[in-house]
């Protein structure tokens, strides 16, 4: 942990998406993971995580790793990246006319070493989803864990 | 008492099925689907996103708890990449249900060898009422 990175604890990023989501974008979703509920498949209704994928409005160039959602671009030199998990709070469900806002928190960095004895950053970063009204979607903490090479 | 084990659902995830998953989440990362880029990491098939676990389990839960149930809470961690071609199974036990509130506790499994790919991890659902 560098003082650099610490300073960069409780940073905000927000995306707003500049079209509604759209039927089109819940149906290709449905269809992508075999989901059979109607609803999902007609568009009227977003499956529950979709509205937690949004790379599709971060509106960032890609980067060298093809990715082109939200990053911290954290610099962690010697280290790996790997994915930890998710919490997902759903609150209210997604339909095509909403127009989604993710904001994301870097809540904490904290320094921790795994069992093979190597050095780990573990990131964690809360992203808010509302809609055009302010309606509270979901939530996402979601953890990235840099490990040492 | 034992808890409730649901029927696992499984799911063979080949290279289209990952192609479609990055198209409808814009998840462009090399990691998916390009030869050299995982040749240069080590890796010899394309890694499976690891956030469509968390699609298969959402529907894994609706299928299990009833169409009119709501998932309102879903908590998952990694525990191994998952390659194209190989199948998962997501497991589900029904831990407890309290005023119209089911607890599941869930996994998913890599059936080929049977590591795990996705534990710890838990859901909460809001059932319809009576």
């Amino acid at each position: 942990m560098t003082p650099a990175l610490a300073a960069r604890v409780g940073e905000e990023a927000v995306y707003t998406a500049p079209e509604p989501l759209g039927r089109a974008s819940i149906r290709y979703f449905a269809l992508a993971t075999g989901d059979s509920d109607p609803a999902h498949l007609a568009g009227d209704v977003a499956p529950p995580t979709l509205v937690c994928e949004t790379n599709q409005y971060a509106d960032r160039p890609r980067d060298a790793d093809g990715f082109a959602g939200h990053r911290w671009d954290l610099d962690v030199p010697g280290a790996r990246l790997v994915r930890g998990g998710n919490t997902y709070r759903f609150h209210s469900p997604a339909g095509p006319d909403d127009v989604i806002t993710a904001r994301w928190r870097l809540d904490d960095i904290a320094e921790r070493t795994n069992g093979a004895g190597k050095r780990m950053l573990i990131v964690t970063s809360l992203a808010t989803y509302t809609n055009q009204d302010g309606r509270l979607l979901a939530t996402n903490e979601e953890a990235l864990i840099y490990v040492e090479a | 008492m034992s808890k409730l084990e649901f029927a696992p659902l499984v799911r063979r995830i080949e290279l289209p099925d990952m192609v479609a998953y990055a198209g409808a989440t814009w998840d462009w990362h090399r990691l998916h689907y390009d030869p050299a880029y995982l040749a240069a990491r080590g890796l010899d098939r394309p890694v499976v996103d690891g956030q469509v676990f968390g699609a298969y389990l959402a529907i894994a839960l609706r299928g299990w708890l009833g169409p009119d149930s709501v998932l309102t809470d879903l908590s998952f961690r990694f525990r191994s990449l998952v390659f194209a071609g190989e199948t998962i199974r997501c497991r589900g036990e029904l831990r407890s249900v309290q005023d119209g509130v089911a607890d599941v506790d869930l996994r998913v499994e890599v059936v080929e060898d049977g590591r795990l790919a996705v534990a710890p991890a838990s859901a909460r659902l809001r059932l319809p009422h009576e």
